[in-house]
C-alpha cells in the first residue's frame, strides 16, 4: 500500500510547475515545454524538392572513393558517400574505380599515396571523405590537373580541381533542436557529441539554437562530448555512450540528440530502455537495419545529405561544370535537412516548416559555434 | 657483438615465416600471394612510396631509439607514445610563437621538444625509482591523458587555429622549418634524416665508448652486479626514462619541421607503439632498429598499395604482428643455441676438457 | 630399539646446471617419526637437494623412494601427493587473507570449505601451536606465527613428511625454542621432518640424525648424540683441502682500512645486524672474519663497500699518502676509487654481468679508471687487450675474451672475478668466500694471488666460511657472531675445532 501511495506521490511531483499535463503517466505533454510560436510554415507543406538532372551520361567517368576511417559499412556518412556514388552508377552509367578506407592511425602520407594511386589508375572524380583528407588533397590534387577532386566537410583547399562538399550542420541541427523542444515534457533535452572537434561543435550549436528558439530558457540543454579532439573512438563507442546517455536520462533530460556516429546506438539504446526519445543524424536512422530494435524512440533524424551532394557532384562533373555547385549544401539546397520517417513526428512537421522557411529566408540566423 | 649468425640469422627466419603465414592468409581469403608480394614489391620503384617509406621510417626510427634506450635497462616505456605527442604539441606552440633567425629557430624548436618528452616521462621515472610504481601502468596512464591535452592546447582558445574543420596549432615560420632533400620525381626526403642518422650513431657511441652507457647497460643486465661495480640503479632508471623521453620528443619533429608545419587534431597517433615494435625487431642495436623501422614502414605501404589490387590491406598487419612475435621466439632460440655451443666450446679450451663441477673441489 | 623403516630414500641424485654440477652422488634416508638434518654451508647443495624431493626440479640421475615406492616427483603436487610438504624460508602467504583463506586456499578439495574445513584447522592449529584467531589477516601476525601458518598449510595438504628450510634464520632464540618444541611434540605424533641449517648447535639439540653435505655430495650421515660440533664441523667445511699457508708475515704497522663502531639496522627493524664493530686492517695483512653464515658478514662487507649505509661509526681507507680518509659518506663507486678491491659473495648476482662478454666484464667496477676508461668514454680495445692479459695470468680457461662471461665454469669465473679485482691497483681487497664452489685448481690459484699480493703490501678484509682458508692465509682472525666481533684467534695456534666453537658462540673465548 505505502509503495502505491509513493508512487502516486512521485508521478504528482514530476507533473512539473502547475502544469496541466500531471495526469499523463509520469510527464507532461509533449509541446508543454515550448514557450515561443514557430514562425509560418510555407504553403505546400513538407514536399521533396530534388534535383532534376536530364540525361547525365558519366560512362567515361571512373569514380575513386577515399573513405575516411570506418569504411563502408560504418552506417553514417561514410555508407552515404558510398550510397551517392552507387546511385550515380546507377543513373548516370558511372564507372565504379577504387574504394579503400583508411586505416585506424594511418600517416598522412598513407592518405597521398591512396589519392596518388588512384588518381595513377584512372580514377576521375576522386571523392575523399572526411577533412582528414584536406591536407593530402591539397598536396595531390596540383600534381594531377586533369583529374577533379571532391573534398567532403572542408573547404579549406583552394585549387582548381578541388571541389569542397560542405554542408550546413548546424542548420539541420537547429530543426533537430526545434523537434526536441517539442518533444520534451521534462522540459530537458541532451547532445550527446562523439569526438569534440569543430565540425561535431556544429550540431551541438544548432541543436541549442534550435532548442531555445522554442522554448526559450524553460528547457534545458545538456550538451556532452564522448572523447576529446584527436581521439576518435569517440565515434565509435556505443558502450560509452550507453552510459553518457543512460546518466543524462538520469538526470531528467529526455529527448537525446546525438551527433556521435557508430556511438549513436548506445544512445538510442538507452532512450528505449529510460523511456526516452532519439534523434538521429547524417541519415535516416529510422530507416537503418543496424537499429531496427530501437526504432521506436528514434522521433528524427537530422539529415546531412552527403549522398545527395556526392550524387549532384558526379552528375556536375560528368557536365563540366563542377564549380557550379552550391558553395555550401544548406537547408535551402535541402543538403541538410530531418526525416519524416517516424510517425510520431507528424504532429510537429508544421511547426519545423515553419522554422525552416525562416531560416531560408534569413529570418533566423543559425550560428556555427556553441556559446560559451 | 659481431656474430653475424645470432644477428641476423632470426629477423630473416621471422621474415619467412611471416610470408608464409600471409600467404596462407592470402590464399584462404582466395587471393594469389605471389600477386600480393610482387605488389608489395614493385610499390618500391612507383611514384614516390620509395621516398615516402623512407620518410615514415626516420619517424619510426626515432620512436625505436626512444624505446630501446628503455629497453636497454629494462625499462619498459609504453608512454613513448604520450611523450612524443606532447612533445609535438608543445613545440609546435613554441615554434609557432619564436621568432629567431633559421638555423636558431630550429634548434630551439627541437631543444623544447626533447625537453617536453623528457618532462613528460619524469612523472612515471620518479614513481618508479622513489615509489617502485611500474612504469607500465603509470605510462599508460599518461598517454591517455595526453589525448586530452592535445586537445586543450590546440583549442582556438588556447593556441589552436581553425581550418575548414580542422584544427591546429599556429604554422611554424619558415625560420623554424627543416629544408627536405629533393629528388626529383620521386619526392622530397626529410631533411631530419641527416639528425636521425646522427642520433643513431650518437646511441651506438653512448652505448659503446662511453661510461653512461656502459652503466646503463650493466645496469639493465643486472642491478645487483652494477650495484656492486658502483652503480646506482635509480639514477640509471631515472637517466633511461629522462633520455628515452627526450628521444620520444623529436618523434613527431620530421613531420612537424619537414612537411605539416602544424600540429593538428588529426595528426597521426600510434608511433610511440610502432617504436616498441621496431626497437624489439632491431634488438635495440642501431642499425637493427633502423632496419626494423625500413621494414616497418615498407608494410605500413604496403597496406595501401595492396588495396590497388583488392587485396584487404589486413595482409600488411598479419605481416608485422608475425614478424615481431617470430622474432622474439626466434632470437630467443638462437640465444640458447649459441651459449650452448659457447659452452661446450669453453669446455675444449679448459685443459681438462670439462668445465669444473663444483663435486670436484676436493671433498672427502 | 629396532630402526623404523625409511620414509624417504634418495640414492645417487645427481643435478646439473650449465657450468656446474650442484649435486653429485646424493645418498640420503630418511626414517619415520625422525628429525632428520641436512647441514652444510651456503652453496654447498642443500637447497637443490630439497628442490628435488620437493618436485620444484627433476634430478639428471638418481632416484627418489617414499615409503618404499620409487616415485617420480615432476611438480610440488606430485609431491603433496606423495605427503611430502614444504616450508619455505621465505613464507608463501597472501598478506591480505586471513589465516584460514591462506590454509584453505587451493586445498578446497580437501575439507571444503565449512564446518569441516573448520574443524580440521583447528585441530591442527592446536597441533602446531598456533594460537592466532584464524579470522586474523596474515600481515598481522608476527614471524613465528606465519611460520607456523606454513606449517599448518602444510599439513592441511596431508603431508607426513615436512621440509623445513632454515626455519630458525627468522626468529628470535625464544621463538627457537618454542619451535623446537613444537617439532618435538609432532615428532612424537609420528611426523617426520627433514631440517636444513647450517647451525650447528641448533642441528644437535634437535636432529636424531645428521646428513652433512658438501660441495654438491653427501659426506656422511651421523647421530649428533656422539658427534662434536667441532666434528660437524670439520665435515661440513672439509679439513683435507689443499693447505692455504701463508706464513712469515708481511704485516706493517701501516693501517689501511680501519672501521669504529659500525653499526646498521636491520631494514625492518630496530633490530641491528651490526653492532659496534670496530677493526683495523694494515698494509701486508689478511684479516679473517670467521662465523657461522648469517651473523653478519654479508651485511659488514656491502657496508664496507657502501651498498648499505651505516647507522653509526665510521669507515677510513688509506689514501695514496698513506693518511687515513673517511669514506663513510662515499658511495661504492668512490670507495672503489679509493682503492678498494671487492670479491663478492654471490658472483653471479653481484660480480659479473652474465650476458655479457668478459672484456666487459672487466670494465664492471673500473669504469672510470685506466687502462679501460678515461673516466667518460669507456676503451674496448684497451678493455679487451687487458682483459686478454688477465686470462693469460690468472689462467682463466677460454677460447677468448668475447666469450659470454656466463658461459665460464665457476672457477673460471671466480678467476677472472679476482684477476680484475687486483688489477686496479688497490689498496683493500674485500674477499668474502673468494673459493667458495671453485674447483681444486681454482682455488690454488686464487689463493697464491691472494698471497702475492698481500706480499706487495695490499690490505685484506677475508670473510669465508672454509676455517682452513681462514686459518691458512689470515694474520688476524676475528670470529663474528650475531653482529658482533666477539673474539679473536691467531691463525698460528688456533685449531678449526677451537674456531669452531667460538662461531658457535659455545666454547671459550679462543686465544
Amino acid at each position: 500500500m505505502a509503495g502505491v501511495l509513493a508512487m502516486a506521490g512521485c508521478a504528482k511531483d514530476s507533473g512539473g510547475d502547475g502544469n496541466q499535463a500531471a495526469g499523463e503517466g509520469g510527464g507532461g505533454e509533449p509541446g508543454s515545454c515550448v514557450t515561443n510560436e514557430a514562425p509560418a510554415a510555407p504553403e505546400g507543406n513538407g514536399e521533396e524538392q530534388t534535383t532534376e538532372h536530364g540525361d547525365i551520361d558519366a560512362s567515361d567517368h571512373k569514380i575513386g572513393l577515399a573513405f575516411d576511417v570506418g569504411g563502408r559499412g560504418d552506417a553514417s556518412f561514410n555508407d552515404a558517400a558510398a550510397a551517392g556514388v552507387d546511385r550515380a552508377v546507377e543513373d548516370f552509367g558511372a564507372e565504379k574505380g577504387s574504394e579503400s578506407p583508411a586505416a585506424g592511425s594511418e600517416s598522412e602520407a598513407a592518405k597521398e599515396q591512396r589519392l596518388r594511386q588512384m588518381a595513377e589508375q584512372g580514377n576521375n572524380p576522386i571523392i575523399a571523405v572526411g577533412f582528414a583528407y584536406a591536407e593530402a588533397v591539397g598536396k595531390v590534387a596540383p600534381q594531377y590537373p586533369d583529374t577533379e577532386f571532391a573534398l567532403v566537410d572542408d573547404n579549406s583547399v583552394d585549387e582548381k580541381n578541388v571541389t569542397p562538399l560542405v554542408f550546413a550542420e548546424e542548420e539541420g541541427s537547429f530543426l533537430a533542436g526545434v523537434a526536441a523542444a517539442y518533444k520534451t515534457s521534462e522540459c530537458q533535452v541532451g547532445f550527446v557529441g562523439g569526438v569534440q572537434t569543430p565540425l561535431i561543435q556544429k550540431f551541438q550549436a544548432g541543436f541549442e539554437q534550435g532548442v531555445k528558439a522554442a522554448g526559450g530558457d524553460n528547457i534545458e540543454v545538456k550538451s556532452e562530448y564522448l572523447t576529446p579532439a584527436g581521439d576518435i573512438s569517440g565515434f565509435n563507442d556505443p558502450a560509452k555512450a550507453n552510459v553518457k546517455s543512460k546518466s543524462m536520462i538520469s538526470q531528467g533530460s529526455d529527448v537525446l540528440f546525438h551527433a556521435a556516429g557508430a556511438s549513436g546506438q548506445g544512445v538510442f539504446e538507452a532512450a528505449a530502455e529510460g523511456d526516452a526519445l532519439g534523434i538521429g543524424v547524417d541519415s535516416d536512422q529510422y530507416k537503418q537495419k543496424t537499429l531496427a530494435d530501437v526504432k521506436d524512440v528514434i522521433v528524427t533524424s537530422m539529415l546531412k545529405k552527403v549522398d545527395v551532394a556526392v550524387y549532384d557532384y558526379i552528375a556536375a562533373v560528368a557536365d563540366g561544370n563542377p564549380d557550379d555547385l552550391p558553395e555550401r549544401f544548406d537547408l535551402s539546397v535541402d543538403g541538410v535537412g530531418y526525416s519524416k520517417s517516424n510517425p510520431d513526428i507528424e504532429d510537429i512537421t508544421e511547426e519545423l516548416e515553419g522554422y525552416k522557411k525562416a531560416i531560408v529566408d534569413g529570418d533566423v540566423e543559425v550560428s556555427e559555434t556553441p556559446e560559451g | 657483438m659481431i656474430n653475424w649468425r645470432t644477428a641476423l640469422l632470426p629477423p630473416a627466419l621471422a621474415i619467412i615465416f611471416a610470408m608464409l603465414l600471409s600467404s596462407v592468409a592470402l590464399l584462404i581469403s582466395g587471393a594469389n600471394p605471389l600477386e600480393a608480394f610482387a605488389t608489395m614489391g614493385a610499390q618500391l620503384f612507383h611514384g614516390n612510396t620509395a621516398v615516402s617509406t623512407v620518410n615514415l621510417a626516420i619517424v619510426y626510427y626515432l620512436a625505436g631509439l626512444a624505446a630501446a634506450i628503455g629497453f636497454q635497462m629494462n625499462v619498459f616505456n609504453i608512454g613513448v607514445e604520450g611523450q612524443y605527442r606532447f612533445a609535438a604539441v608543445v613545440a609546435a606552440i613554441v615554434g609557432a610563437w619564436m621568432e629567431l633567425p633559421p638555423v636558431l629557430h630550429v634548434i630551439a624548436i627541437l631543444v623544447v621538444a626533447m625537453f617536453s618528452g623528457a618532462l613528460y616521462a619524469l612523472l612515471p621515472a620518479l614513481l618508479k625509482v622513489y615509489r617502485g610504481v611500474s612504469e607500465v601502468i603509470t605510462t599508460i596512464m599518461l598517454n591517455s591523458i595526453v589525448f586530452g591535452i592535445v586537445a586543450f592546447l590546440i583549442n582556438p582558445e588556447q593556441f589552436g587555429v581553425l581550418h575548414g574543420n580542422n584544427l591546429s596549432t599556429a604554422e611554424i615560420a619558415p625560420s623554424g622549418r627543416i629544408p627536405g632533400i629533393p629528388l626529383g620525381e620521386a619526392g622530397t626526403l626529410f631533411g631530419f634524416i641527416v639528425i636521425a642518422g646522427a642520433l643513431g650513431y650518437g646511441y651506438w657511441f653512448m652505448l659503446t665508448r662511453t661510461r653512461f652507457g656502459f652503466e646503463l647497460k650493466a645496469s639493465g643486465e643486472s642491478k645487483t652486479a652494477a650495484a656492486a661495480g658502483g652503480v646506482s640503479a635509480r639514477k640509471m632508471t631515472l637517466a633511461a626514462m629522462l633520455l628515452s623521453g627526450a628521444v620520444a620528443g623529436l618523434v613527431a619533429m620530421p613531420e612537424l619541421l619537414g612537411r605539416d608545419y602544424v600540429y593538428a587534431m588529426t595528426a597521426t597517433q600510434g608511433y610511440g607503439f610502432t617504436g616498441l615494435a621496431v626497437a624489439l625487431l632491431g634488438r635495440n642495436h642501431p642499425a637493427g632498429i633502423a632496419f626494423g623501422a625500413l621494414l616497418w614502414a615498407f608494410l605500413d605501404r604496403s597496406a595501401v598499395s595492396l588495396e590497388s589490387i583488392g587485396i584487404p590491406s589486413e595482409i600488411a598487419t598479419i605481416m608485422q604482428g608475425t614478424i615481431v612475435l617470430s622474432v622474439v621466439v626466434a632470437y630467443e632460440i638462437v640465444r640458447r643455441a649459441d651459449l650452448a655451443a659457447e659452452q661446450r666450446r669453453v669446455g675444449r679450451a679448459g685443459r681438462n676438457g670439462q668445465p669444473a663441477g663444483v663435486a670436484e673441489g676436493g671433498a672427502v | 630399539m629396532t630402526e623404523p623403516e625409511p620414509v624417504v630414500e634418495l640414492t645417487g641424485i645427481t643435478k646439473r646446471f650449465p657450468g656446474v654440477v650442484a649435486n653429485s652422488d646424493v645418498h640420503l634416508t630418511v626414517r619415520a617419526g625422525e628429525v632428520h638434518a641436512v647441514c652444510g654451508e651456503n652453496g654447498a647443495g642443500k637447497s637443490t637437494l630439497m628442490k628435488i624431493l620437493y618436485g620444484m626440479q627433476q634430478p639428471d640421475e638418481g632416484t627418489i623412494s617414499v615409503g618404499g615406492q620409487v616415485v617420480e616427483l615432476r611438480n610440488p603436487q606430485d609431491a603433496i601427493r606423495a605427503g611430502i610438504g614444504m616450508v619455505h624460508q621465505h613464507f608463501m602467504l597472501a598478506d591480505n587473507l586471513t589465516v584460514r583463506e591462506n590454509v584453505l586456499l587451493g586445498a578446497e578439495g580437501r575439507h571444503g570449505m565449512g564446518r569441516k574445513a573448520r574443524a580440521e584447522l583447528t585441530k591442527l592449529a592446536e597441533r602446531t601451536g598456533l594460537h592466532a584467531d584464524p579470522d586474523t589477516l596474515v600481515e598481522n601476525l608476527g614471524v613465528a606465527d606465519r611460520q607456523r601458518v606454513e606449517i599448518v598449510k602444510v599439513l592441511y595438504r596431508g603431508a607426513r613428511i615436512v621440509i623445513l628450510d632454515e626455519p630458525t634464520a627468522v626468529l628470535v632464540p625464544q621463538e627457537v625454542d618454542a619451535l623446537f618444541e613444537t617439532v618435538r611434540e609432532m615428532r612424537s605424533d609420528g611426523y617426520t621432518f627433514i631440517f636444513i641449517s647450517h647451525k650447528l648447535d641448533e642441528v644437535r639439540s634437535i636432529a636424531d640424525e645428521v646428513t652433512v653435505i658438501r660441495r654438491g655430495t653427501t659426506v656422511g650421515t651421523v647421530d649428533p648424540a656422539t658427534v662434536t660440533s667441532r666434528e660437524l664441523a670439520e665435515m661440513m667445511v672439509g679439513s683435507e683441502l689443499p693447505s692455504p699457508e701463508t706464513r712469515e708475515s708481511t704485516v706493517t704497522d701501516r693501517p689501511v682500512l680501519r672501521i669504529s663502531g659500525l653499526r646498521l639496522d636491520a631494514d625492518d627493524s630496530e633490530r641491528a645486524v651490526l653492532d659496534d664493530v670496530s677493526l683495523t686492517v694494515r698494509a701486508g695483512e689478511i684479516l679473517g672474519i670467521a662465523g657461522v653464515e648469517g651473523n653478519g658478514q654479508t651485511e659488514l662487507v656491502e657496508t664496507v663497500m657502501g651498498m648499505r649505509k651505516a647507522s653509526a661509526g665510521t669507515v677510513e681507507l688509506a689514501s695514496g699518502d698513506g693518511e687515513l680518509r673517511d669514506i663513510t659518506r662515499l658511495g661504492t663507486l668512490a670507495r672503489r676509487e679509493a682503492g678498494i678491491g671487492y670479491i663478492a659473495e654471490d658472483r653471479h648476482r653481484h660480480g659479473l654481468l652474465l650476458r655479457q662478454p668478459l672484456w666487459s666484464n672487466r670494465i664492471l667496477g673500473y669504469q672510470t679508471r685506466k687502462p679501460v676508461s678515461n673516466g667518460r668514454l669507456i676503451d674496448p680495445g684497451a678493455a679487451r687487450r687487458d682483459t686478454e692479459r688477465v686470462v693469460e695470468e690468472y689462467d682463466v680457461r677460454t677460447p677468448g675474451v668475447e666469450v659470454l662471461a656466463g658461459a665460464l665454469s665457476g672457477g673460471n669465473q671466480q678467476k677472472l672475478i679476482v684477476g680484475r679485482e687486483l688489477s686496479g691497483e688497490p689498496v683493500l681487497l674485500i674477499a668474502a668466500h673468494p673459493t667458495r664452489g671453485v674447483d681444486v685448481g681454482a682455488q690454488a690459484l686464487i689463493w697464491e694471488q691472494m698471497r702475492a699480493a698481500r706480499h706487495d703490501g695490499l690490505a685484506v678484509l677475508l670473510v669465508s666460511a672454509d676455517l682452513d682458508e681462514l686459518i691458512g692465509l689470515s694474520d688476524t682472525i676475528r670470529v663474528m657472531l650475531r653482529g658482533r666481533l666477539v673474539s679473536e684467534a691467531d691463525p698460528a695456534t688456533v685449531t678449526p675445532t677451537e674456531l669452531g666453537s667460538a662461531m658457535t658462540g659455545a666454547g671459550e673465548e679462543a686465544a
